[in-house]
């Protein structure tokens, strides 16, 4: 079989494979940046309780593979619990709580770095400390960490393959499962690997240009 | 009724005591310039003030109000005290006139033409009509600390705090800022200035206070404290400073 027929024999699933991928990273990281919004507000937060909640959320993450963390997902809990769950589902699990951990502290950073001159400022013309926070601390916050969460979304984006071994036909276990036909290992991983590419190139050019465009420097 | 009344006013970092019992009165249209070395807490007793630092004891009053940085007035209170940083902090994610309409917009509800009508006059005072629609990173900082300065003063403060307004300035841009606050005081504005700048002290003070070690070691009229300090601590500071 040459190139091009493997190409277009296998380019109809490959595709399926990668909206798989697509749908699974975006429903991921939308309720991603919600937890890690609440769960940097928590590290944030006078009590010291919601602080330890997110402390130790956040080193468990930080702490064990993700693979770890979708096998214990997709079969620890539902074996314990006794319930079933698709292995979507699972994986939407597995990467929101993830990437929302390694979110959460990208956001708490980024409230950080914003000069205290600010806060200050802003409280000697009356501004309450709620009217402070929207108003001027966030807006500068959020320009702080939009590299970092572009990382971040890159980093997620990818990880999705990972929950390939739950058995979730996302783009690299299409890969496999063509190759298992087709024995044409080098080509294949080529072609998954340049579609991997691609979304992520075009996600850092937006990117880029939404930094360009809320950028303050003159 | 003084404009600011200060009693027994303590200030602990920690275990490091940085004002040690000041008492103070400063009467509407005073012009006070704190002077002293670095590290004395003349900063700290200025930011004491409107409560960015809050008193570990003592009180602060404004116009008989008890300054508490827990009270559920303090936003108000603060409304009425402006105050200009060192480091100016500008908000740079607005323009020039989001950043002066941006209090009397949320804190006094000012119709947004208003504010902006009341805002570009206020540039008009610093010299700086023209910079409207600029963003803060591209203005000098000269120009910024006059833009801070407008900031304040669209609340309408009854009184003005500056922390060291001028140091963070080159020396060729000291001067716009200092005619700015002139031209203020000369309006009959109560000011308290922690400054460096002893010719602005002389010139424009009504009083001035020096402070070391935490107490206000000498105040007089500029006068007094320039022409025959009595404090062999002020006479040293005052020989130090004029001599560099």
């Amino acid at each position: 079989m040459s190139f091009v027929d493997l190409l277009s024999e296998s380019m109809p699933l490959l595709l399926d494979g990668l909206a798989l991928t697509l749908q699974l990273s975006a429903v991921s990281l939308i309720i991603a940046m919600v937890l890690g919004i609440l769960a940097s507000l928590m590290g944030m937060s006078k009590n010291p309780v919601l602080r330890a909640i997110n402390r130790a959320y956040v080193a468990i993450i930080r702490g064990t593979p993700l693979l770890v963390q979708g096998f214990f997902i997709y079969f620890g809990i539902t074996g314990m619990l006794n319930i079933r769950i698709s292995a979507f589902m699972a994986g939407v699990i597995a990467l929101s709580l993830n990437a929302g951990g390694y979110l959460s502290e990208i956001f708490r950073g980024g409230i950080q770095a914003v000069d205290p001159g600010q806060r200050e400022a802003a409280r000697s013309l009356g501004l309450s400390a709620h009217q402070t926070t929207w108003r001027i601390i966030i807006p500068q916050a959020i320009r702080i960490c939009i590299p970092s969460v572009v990382n971040q979304w890159c980093i997620t984006i990818k990880d999705t393959s990972i929950i390939s071994v739950i058995g979730l036909a996302e783009l690299t276990k299409v890969g496999q499962q063509i190759i298992a036909r087709t024995y044409r290992s080098f080509e294949v991983w080529i072609i998954v690997g340049i579609m991997y590419f691609v979304i992520i190139y075009l996600l850092t050019i937006l990117a880029r240009v939404v930094e360009r465009k809320v950028s303050l420097d003159a | 009724m003084p404009k600011v009344e200060i009693r027994g006013l303590h200030k602990y970092f920690g275990e490091n005591e940085v004002l040690k019992g000041i008492d103070c009165d400063i009467e509407t249209g005073e012009v006070v310039c704190v002077i002293g070395p670095s590290g004395s807490g003349k900063s700290t007793f200025l930011r004491c003030i409107n409560c960015l630092e809050e008193p570990t004891s003592g009180t602060i009053m404004v116009d008989g109000n008890i300054m508490d940085a827990e009270a559920k007035n303090i936003d108000t209170l603060r409304e009425d005290v402006g105050m200009v940083f060192q480091q100016f902090n500008l908000f740079p994610h607005l323009s020039v006139i989001k950043n002066i309409t941006i209090a009397p917009v949320l804190r006094k509800k000012m119709d947004k033409a208003e504010a902006e009508r009341v805002g570009l006059e206020l540039l008009a005072r610093v010299g700086l009509a023209d910079k409207a629609n600029a963003m803060p990173n591209s203005l000098s900082g000269g120009q910024k600390q006059r833009v801070a300065i407008a900031r304040a003063l669209a609340m309408r403060p009854g009184l003005m705090l500056f922390d060291e307004p001028t140091s963070a300035l080159d020396p060729e841009m000291v001067g716009e800022v200092l005619d700015v606050m002139r031209q203020l005081a000369e309006e009959g504005m109560t000011m308290v200035v922690v400054t460096h700048e002893m010719g602005f002290a002389r010139q424009v003070a009504s009083r001035v206070l020096f402070i070391d070690g935490g107490l206000i070691a000498e105040e007089g009229t500029p006068e007094q404290v320039f022409g025959n300090p009595q404090n062999p601590r002020t006479q040293t500071f005052l020989n130090q400073v004029l001599e560099a």
